[in-house]
């Protein structure tokens, strides 16, 4: 008994090491963020600093990272509920019904599940030129509503949770599919949505390359460009105010993460067994 | 049923025109582009059709085989460590003579890097790793651990291993939550079988947690394989976004970018974007069938 | 219940967002610095109306504005043009032919230097933008290091010791025994290389030019390194900033080199080179610590970089307000008289100049009149070898020359990986001939030796 209780604390010893060398890069980056350029130049320390107003006057003269925020939020947010809606309805259009090309469609799916992202990159970038809404946020948010991934994993979730006849007694009702679908099949879903809206949510906040490419404007730049965007700043000469960008970029993040983390955990696990 | 096919069209419409315009269209116009010298500039009218030149182009491309298997090397040592750390916190917390507490805790602790925009961590470390000024370097100083500060980002080996080191720092928690999943999805039944048997621990993991785990490997497989064939942002902020040093950062992403953003070679970039899906279809279909092949 | 209350929450939220759209302004302004921020608060003021300035950051400048000017949708009525795209953007017809009536900009053409006025010309020779700055370049330096090191702090007399690159190395030396450094980074030496003999970096039969004058950046960047006679602070990073005001924290890590001196890490910088608006968007900005202790002299060989021009989109709808903008910019006296004399930036306009030149002194070089200085190293000015190459044929550059300083590749090497990344980004392009055979030998070698033996990172 002994030896599993000397071993026990040994495995949570080396536990707490691995937490720390995990949160080692966030914590200089917050004390970085409250001290002077010169004095980081100079050295590094465990202290805070007294240049937080300082180091945040010089960003914000330069960049509007709340702004990059709220932008980051607005796309990903669009993109979550159009993601989510749409790829219900049409999980739900192909697990109620039989039309043409069913077979076709989804087939389509799978194989477009393993085209990487970048494939059409050069071609939606044209594509929006021609349509006119290059450095608009439209070329980040409508594809959302055809996300082959998420579609397949919905149908896969109706598939075994719902059954027709509850649709059938909604039909005998007299209510209309439209109706069905808002007031049966999207409940049902509930869960799925929540699943995959969590992925959604991230990859988007995250995007980097699409918005680089599409986003020319300082005003729409999301988090990510704005962040590209930074390094080549003058705020760049003052590694204070750098630190201190990057750190309002992912702090409220992963405050907003302490409380979702349950919840998000559940997700993952559920994503990978069910996907 | 068979009535309520118009508003099946009715409801996949959304989905079918967004699908063709956004998805299908730009894969197919960035393929015909891959055949022609397209610049980017003044509309494809000015570009001429060249064939398949960009493809030849792209065999012979020796910075094409650079970010290929500088791509590869990051991603397999990150993939390496990543995997290594995972699959070891996850045998430890589904050990069941350990019982170890805080599961929910560590789990959260460990996964909260992978949501942080990959962006922001790129910069952060760029100037965390920075010669002579960065913070790892003066902190190993002061520690005493080096007497000399090392330029991480201008030694290859240096700055592939950070960028796969840094992925794997982003990664681990996230496989560690699905191996965890996928191990607490294994019958107990079987272990106490082998306990009996008299099978020791490594047996038990080789004989039973190995194969059970087999799905689940080759998810965090296939999609650490997808993803790690996209590296870009990492490689794009942590140096000069031209793959310094000495081209160790060239991805294949990032040099697609570079052609067809930086250099204006649109018709090289969209080659580039099929090479790109070439082999990640290839990869795949390698990953898939030799897990597979071993039970027939 | 619940999931309709989160239905509300996305709705409200997204309209919020979507609400915080702004007014429509009368002019939108892009440009890639905040320099034009003040001009346009005069303009603003003067004529009553809304003027909108859209920063975008150098890095992405071109790549973002450039698909707006050749579609139209979200075009800026007047944008600016950096010496590096300048020729090839006045050649494709962005800007508004400035020539023709009604602004008959070629009448002011006496007033200018001329420079200046040809760069911004087409082709044709028509005017597409115009700049109202002249940006040749020296070695600013710190007078109180000069002071205690050299004996003097006159710019005439360090000129003298300057120009030769040899002078400078020597004055690097006599630094160094006093613990200083001659610059902060080895890229400070690169002007004096191409310019001991301008050329195009691309000739007009898309033939990469290599000279020795552009050779010799290898082995002067290589001696700067190995004598420590710089500061390891890589232009435009937060040390490099830094080394304008005070010591910076400096470990070259080569201590058993000098076992018997003993180990400092801290140094300080005593000059870098930069060109006119170098004193007004960085020093005066950066090094208010240092005010007064600096003078500007002239390097071994005449230089100029940088430089804005501004000219209107061809198809802004507010052509009138837009050249009233140009005009006063670039040719209003009253405005430009107090835009110098606020920033101390060197105008190509000579009425302004030869007013102000008069009798100036600046208080930040410690009363020099730079002007004076600057207005005569612009007559050497031979901007001719300008191309619209030059921006990424010099980062290629650039980059291999530190890869041989840093000690990571031999000069050949350098030279051949330079050739053949320009070629990669240019396929058109031809390197020179003689060298041909030699990369192609380079390439096998490395095909042979590079890719294949290398295991993963450890």
């Amino acid at each position: 008994m002994d030896k599993m209780k000397l071993s026990r604390i040994g495995i949570y010893t080396g536990l707490v090491i691995l937490v720390i060398i995990c949160f080692i890069p966030f914590y200089m980056m917050i004390i970085n963020a409250t001290r002077p350029n010169s004095e980081i130049l100079r050295g590094f320390t465990l202290i805070p600093g007294d240049s937080l107003m300082d180091n945040y006057d010089v960003l914000i003269s330069y960049m509007d990272v709340w702004r990059g925020f709220r932008n980051s939020l607005f796309v990903a947010i669009s993109v979550t509920v159009l993601n989510a809606y749409f790829s219900a309805l049409t999980a739900f259009a192909l697990v109620v019904y039989e039309f043409k090309f069913k077979n076709a469609i989804f087939v389509t799916f799978i194989v477009m599940m393993m085209v990487p992202g970048q494939l059409g990159l050069i071609g939606l970038y044209d594509l929006s030129e021609t349509l006119g809404i290059l450095d608009t946020y439209w070329p980040l948010i409508i594809p959302a509503v055809a996300a082959p991934f998420t579609v397949f994993f919905f149908r896969q979730f109706l598939i075994t949770t719902m059954h027709i006849s509850i649709l059938e007694a909604g039909r005998i009702d007299g209510a209309s599919e439209v109706h069905m679908f808002h007031r049966i099949i999207l409940p049902i879903l509930m869960p799925a949505i929540a699943t995959m809206g969590i992925f959604t949510f991230i990859g988007s906040w995250n995007n980097y390359i699409v918005p680089l490419v599409i986003i020319r404007s300082p005003d729409l730049y999301t988090l990510p460009v704005m962040m590209g965007a930074l390094s080549g700043s003058p705020v760049a000469s003052n590694l204070g105010a750098m630190y201190l960008g990057i750190a309002i970029s992912v702090v409220p993040i992963m405050v907003a993460f302490l409380f979702l983390s349950k919840y998000i955990i559940s997700s993952i696990t559920a994503g990978s067994v069910k996907g | 049923m068979k009535n309520n096919d118009r508003k099946a069209y009715l409801f996949i419409a959304p989905f079918v025109i967004v699908f063709l315009v956004f998805n299908l269209y730009p894969i197919f116009l960035t393929f015909y582009y891959s055949l022609t010298n397209y610049s980017g500039m003044g509309g494809i009218d000015n570009a001429d059709f060249i064939g398949i030149d960009n493809y030849v182009r792209l065999v012979t491309d020796r910075y094409f085989y650079q970010a290929f298997f500088n791509t590869i090397r990051i991603w397999g040592f990150n993939f390496l460590v990543q995997m290594f750390i995972a699959l070891g916190l996850a045998l430890l917390f589904s050990d069941i003579r350990l019982k170890l507490k805080g599961v929910s805790l560590f789990r959260a602790l460990f996964y909260l890097p992978n949501i942080i925009t990959i962006a922001s961590v790129a910069l952060l470390f760029s100037i965390l790793l920075d010669w002579n000024h960065g913070g790892l370097n003066q902190m190993l100083l002061s520690l005493g651990v080096i007497n000399q500060p090392i330029n991480w980002l201008n030694d290859p080996l240096y700055a592939q291993g950070a960028v796969a080191l840094i992925g794997a720092w982003m990664w681990f928690g996230n496989s560690f939550i699905v191996l965890m999943a996928g191990i607490s999805g294994i019958s107990r039944d079987y272990y106490e079988a082998a306990l009996i048997d008299g099978a020791n621990w490594f047996q038990s993991f080789k004989y039973i947690t190995l194969p059970q785990l087999k799905p689940i490997l080759l998810y965090v497989l296939i999609t650490s394989i997808i993803g790690g064939l996209q590296l870009f942002d990492l490689p794009m902020l942590l140096t000069d976004g031209q793959g310094s040093p000495q081209g160790a950062l060239n991805t294949m992403v990032l040099y697609l970018y570079n052609q067809a953003f930086r250099y204006n070679n649109f018709g090289y970039g969209a080659t580039l974007a099929y090479g790109l899906f070439f082999i990640t279809v290839i990869f795949s279909a390698v990953t898939f069938r030799t897990m597979y092949r071993k039970e027939s | 219940m619940k999931k309709s209350l989160f239905l509300v929450m996305m709705v409200s939220l997204l309209g919020f967002l979507a609400a915080c759209g702004d007014d429509e302004p009368d002019l939108v302004v892009t440009s890639f610095t905040d320099e034009l921020q003040e001009p346009i608060e005069y303009f603003e003021e003067l004529h009553d109306v809304n003027v909108d300035l859209q920063i975008i950051p150098t890095e992405n400048y071109v790549n973002t504005l450039r698909p707006a000017l050749e579609s139209g949708s979200g075009a800026p009525d007047v944008f600016t043009g950096e010496i590096v795209y300048l020729k090839d953007w006045v050649n494709q017809d962005y800007w508004e032919d400035l020539s023709q009536d009604p602004y008959n900009v070629d009448e002011w053409s006496d007033d200018y230097m001329e420079y200046v006025w040809d760069l911004g010309r087409d082709e044709e020779g028509s005017m597409r933008a115009l700049s109202w700055q002249t940006t040749p370049g020296g070695i600013y330096y710190r007078r109180s290091i000069a002071e205690e090191v050299l004996g003097t702090d006159d710019p005439d007399e360090i000129g003298e010791m300057f120009d030769t690159v040899e002078g400078l190395l020597e004055v690097g030396e006599m630094m160094k025994e006093h613990d200083y450094r001659l610059f902060p980074d080895e890229g400070s030496i690169a002007p004096y290389t191409n310019g001991a003999n301008p050329q195009p970096w691309v000739n007009e039969n898309d033939e990469l030019i290599m000279t020795d004058e552009r050779m010799t950046y290898f082995d002067y960047a290589k001696t700067l390194r190995d004598e420590q006679y710089t500061a390891l602070a890589p232009a435009w990073s937060p040390a490099w900033f830094a080394s304008f005001t005070g010591p910076i924290s400096y470990n070259v890590g080569w201590d058993e080199l000098d076992e018997d001196e003993e180990q400092t890490d801290e140094t300080e910088v005593f000059a870098v080179s930069l060109p006119t608006w170098g004193l007004h968007s960085v020093l005066e900005v950066e090094a208010q610590e240092t005010a007064g202790d600096w003078a500007v002299t002239n390097g071994p060989t005449p230089y100029f970089e940088g430089g804005t021009w501004i000219g209107m989109y061809k198809d802004s709808e507010n052509h009138e307000l837009a050249f009233e903008f140009i005009q006063m910019l670039v040719n209003d006296e009253e405005f430009l008289t107090e835009w110098v004399s606020e920033t101390g930036d060197v105008l190509s306009y000579y009425p302004v100049m030869d007013e102000i030149g008069e009798d100036y002194s600046n208080d930040f070089l410690g009363g020099q009149n730079h002007y004076d200085f600057f207005m005569e190293r612009a007559e050497e000015i031979d901007a001719s070898h300008v191309t619209a190459y030059d921006q990424t044929i010099e980062e290629l550059f650039g980059t291999q020359v530190g890869a041989y300083v840093e000690g990571d590749a031999t000069q050949e090497e350098a030279l051949a990986e330079f050739y053949s990344r320009v070629t990669n980004a240019y396929p058109d392009l031809v390197i020179p001939d003689e060298l041909e055979e030699e990369v192609a030998d380079e390439l096998e070698e490395f095909e042979e030796s590079g890719d294949l033996e290398e295991e993963p990172v450890e």
